[in-house]
Order: C-alpha cells, then structure tokens, then sequence
C-alpha cells in the first residue's frame, strides 16, 4: 500500500466554552494515500469544513492530530498544501497572473519566475489568454479556474477543495467538475474535497468518506470503483446509482432530524 | 460624460453667465448685490495682483496644509485603532459619534482661549474639525477588508506584515483616498471660518473685511479664489482615488 499522505488521528474538535462546548467532529481517523481522490460528504453541519480547516492548519484540533506528509499540521503549509474555498476568494485588485502568483509573491519568488508559474497554471485551467483580467472582469466559473490556478502554483501534495462548486450553475459546475478531474490527471494531487452533492462525490471521488451528524464521525468509508477516465454517461448507470444510495441511507435519516 | 453633453454643459454656464452680465448692465440685477461677472473678474485680476492679498492665500495655504499634514496621520491612526482595538472601540466610538455631529464652531473660544487669535489656533481649530472625518474613515477602512482574503493569505503562509502590505493596505486604498478627500474640504471650511471669525491675516480675514464693507466684487473674487483651490485639491485627489480603485467593482 502507498504510505498515507494525508493521516488524520484520532481528532475531535470542540467549539466553546466548557459548560456549552458543541462538538463538532468526534474521533476521526482516516489515512489518504498520495494521489488518492478523496470526497468528504456529510449532512449539513457535521463538520465537514471544520475537518478540512484542520487539515489546513487554520485551527488546531482539541484532540489528536493530523499529519501531512508525515509533519504534524499545527500552522498553514503552503508548500504542500493548497486550498480551494467555496468562493473564489480572489484580490480585487490583482489581475488573474497575479492573483495566481501572489502564493510565490509571498515566498518572494522573483517577479519574472513567478508570472511564468502563475501563467502555465492559468494554461492548466484553462484560462489563457485571460491573464490580465480583473476578478470582477470574469465570470464565477472563471473565478474558480483562477482560486485552482492559484492552488496548484506551488505544486503542492495536496489540495483542499471546500465546497468549490457549490456558488456555481449546475452547468459550470459540470464543466469544472471535468476539467477537475483532467488536471488532476495530469497532476496527481492527494484531493480532499467537502461537498454536499453526492453526485459530484461519486463522480469525481477515489473513496467516499461519509459523516454523521454532529457530532461528526465517520459512519462509511465508501470505494468508488467507477473506471477511470469517468463520463457523464456513468452517472445514469446502475452501479453509479448503487453508490449513490447506499451514501444517502447514511444521510437521509441525519437531515430528517 | 459624452463629448456633446460636455458641450451642452459648458454651453449653459456660458449661458448663465452671460445672462448674469446683461441683467446687471442693464441695471436688473442691483450691482451692488450680484455686480457683473465681468466686474467681478477684474477685481480678481487686481486682487491676484496686490502682494498682501497673496501673502494672505499663503498664509491660509500654510494653516491648511499644516492642518492637514497633522489631522491626516492621528485621525486615521485613531481609527485603526478603535477599529482593531475592540475595548477602545466601545469606549471612544460613543464619544467620536456624538463630536462627529456637532457643529465644531462651538469649540471656537475654547481654541482662542487656548491659543489666541493666531496661526497655531487656526491649525489647531483645521486639525479638530478634520481628525473626526477622518477617525470615522479610518474605522470603515478597516471595516472594508474581506476577512476571507485575510483567510486566503494565511492559507498561503502570509506573515502579518505580509498580510499589512498585500491585503489592508490596498484593500483599504479607496476609502482612505476618500476620506482624506473629505477630511480635506472640512479642513479648508474650518480653517477660512476660523479666519473669518477672527485673524490677523489670511484669506478669510480678508473676505471678513470685505463683507463687513459690502465690497461685494472682492468678496465674489475670493470666492472663486478660494473655490477654485478646493476644487483643484479635491480633484487631484479624486484622481488619485480614481486610480488606484479601478478594481472596485462599478454596478
């Protein structure tokens, strides 16, 4: 087996004070190996964002821990980790290269080799010839293309995806969904991507890991044995719909409450 | 603007000035109220041309700036801090609303008391009236900043000077351009009141003793002086504000 890139041990977390603390995730344990496609999935309010700001180190757990690439997470690691939110989250005031860039901006790459990364990555996503554009110049789903662009310029191990579709038309977000999956074809990246849509999970994932609600536990751990490259064909067929089912007996009964 | 609306503007202050000048020729307008565009423009001339006249814009000139110069770093100083300091926020916000609202030439004596009728009161008087524009533009300034940038940038492992330089600052560009636009046409406001209220020298004391003689062609002339200098400063900043928010979003 590949090692796992990606070791989340043991890790609850608790909001609050003591006497009201809530607990938002409860002893979760899961291994991602490296170049695994993983779908987080859950009912709304389990914790699936928390578990991913976790694996961001934008919080610290309240117990166990969470390994990337063998180093306990306990701050932001930018070289090997990159994040992708629901929105965009571009500078308003940069163009598309250089909201691209600004990753290496930070590490203070020199200007030249840093717009040279920003614009393959703007040709990965597909976005070239729109480099000089203002975030306000482009569509949602061109946005997004950008916030991935600006993910994946520090060739990191791992990408973090929080819901990234889920601000877009149905159509866009197909699309992008696509296009996901042929640059993480071409880029292998450990993924590790919340939704709350269980065809996008199937559609896109290696493994679906399923939560219950709070407090978040993993309730299924679910392989996706869909061939590879995946076609919108497959979503109507059976064994699609056979995942499909056995993720939302898990949910269903969670929402209704 | 387009280029025919342009000319349709300058057309009708052309128009209204010209009929301004045939009503006063014509003894319609009494020229001791509203004298001609025409008078007024040659008192201008001749006023530009006495050096004690020039000497007082100087002056005012120098009240303003120093005002400014002082009022610009404190108060927006002051509103980073009430902003970011949430104790101090509570404490002052109450007190920098209710001082915002209330007309500053109350304060006057208070500033003659403290200061005499001087230079140093003027500034002093510029400094008090403008630092509230600009605690308020402060305050909203930091309040502009999307605390998912802040987010995004510790995601990719921004230091908090980094985050200072590449997200505060920038983001908060317009808004500080705007206020200290603001700040600035309350400053000059402040500063000829000041003057006008009682000085030694300046533009304002000079407007003070125009009126009080009803040489109203002087008094029209320093007007369009003391107009056309605002206008300048506020369009140079505007400029600058125009700029550097060219990524604002326009709906």
């Amino acid at each position: 087996m590949t090692r796992a890139l990606v070791a989340i041990r043991g890790v609850s977390q608790r909001f609050g004070a003591d006497g009201t603390s809530v607990t938002a995730l409860d002893s979760i344990d899961l291994e991602i190996p490296d170049g695994q496609f993983v779908a987080v999935v859950g009912p709304s309010g389990c914790g699936k964002s928390t578990l991913l700001s976790l694996v961001a180190g934008l919080r610290l757990p309240s117990a166990g821990t969470v390994l990337c690439d063998g180093e306990p997470v306990t701050a932001p690691m930018p070289r090997k980790v990159g994040v992708i939110f629901q929105e965009a989250n571009l500078l308003p005031w940069l163009s598309a290269v250089d909201n691209v860039a600004f990753p290496l901006k930070l590490r203070r790459v020199a200007k030249a080799e840093r717009l040279a990364a920003a614009r393959r990555m703007l040709e990965l996503t597909g976005l070239a010839g729109f480099e000089g554009r203002l975030p306000h110049e482009l569509s949602g789903g061109m946005k997004q293309r950008v916030a991935i662009a600006r993910g994946l310029v520090q060739n990191p191990a791992v990408l973090l995806m929080d819901e990234p579709f889920a601000s877009l038309d149905e159509q866009t977000r197909m699309v992008l969904g696509d296009e996901l999956l042929r640059i993480w074809s071409e880029t292998r990246k450990t993924v590790l991507f919340v939704t709350h849509s269980l065809n996008e999970a199937v559609y896109l994932a290696d493994r679906v890991v399923v939560l219950s609600a709070r407090p978040g536990r993993v309730v299924d751990d679910v392989d996706v044995d869909l061939p590879r490259p995946r076609s919108f064909a497959m979503s109507a067929g059976e064994r699609f719909g056979a995942l499909k089912d056995r993720i939302w007996q898990h949910i269903k009964g969670a929402e209704r409450r | 603007m387009r280029r025919h609306e342009r000319l349709i503007v300058a057309a009708a202050i052309l128009g209204l000035f010209a009929l301004w000048e045939g009503l006063a020729r014509t003894g319609l307008l009494d020229a001791s109220l509203a004298p001609a565009p025409s008078t007024v423009l040659g008192s201008l001339i001749r006023l530009v041309g006495r050096p004690e006249v020039r000497a007082s814009l100087w002056v005012t000139a120098w009240e303003v700036s120093a005002a400014f110069l002082v009022a610009l770093p404190t108060g927006l100083l002051l509103g980073f801090t009430l902003a970011e300091v949430s104790v101090l926020g509570a404490l002052f916000r109450p007190l920098v609303n209710f001082l915002f609202g209330v007309p500053k030439s109350i304060f006057l004596p208070v500033f003659i008391l403290i200061f005499g009728v001087s230079i140093p009161q003027k500034i002093a008087f510029g400094v008090f009236t403008t630092v509230f524009v600009l605690i308020m533009g402060g305050i909203a300034a930091v309040q502009s900043v999307p605390r998912e940038l802040i987010t995004v940038s510790r995601v990719y492992g921004a230091s908090r000077g980094q985050i200072i330089r590449e997200i505060y600052l920038p983001a908060m560009a317009p808004i500080l351009l705007e206020s200290a636009r603001l700040g600035m046409v309350f400053n000059i406001t402040a500063v000829l009141l000041c003057e006008i209220y009682g000085a030694r020298d300046g533009i304002g004391y000079r407007i003070a003793a125009w009126g009080e003689n009803l040489q109203m062609p002087q008094l029209y002339a320093a007007l369009v002086i003391v107009a056309a200098a605002a206008v300048a400063v506020n369009e140079a900043l505007r400029a600058v504000e125009t700029r550097l928010g060219a990524w604002r979003q326009r709906t």
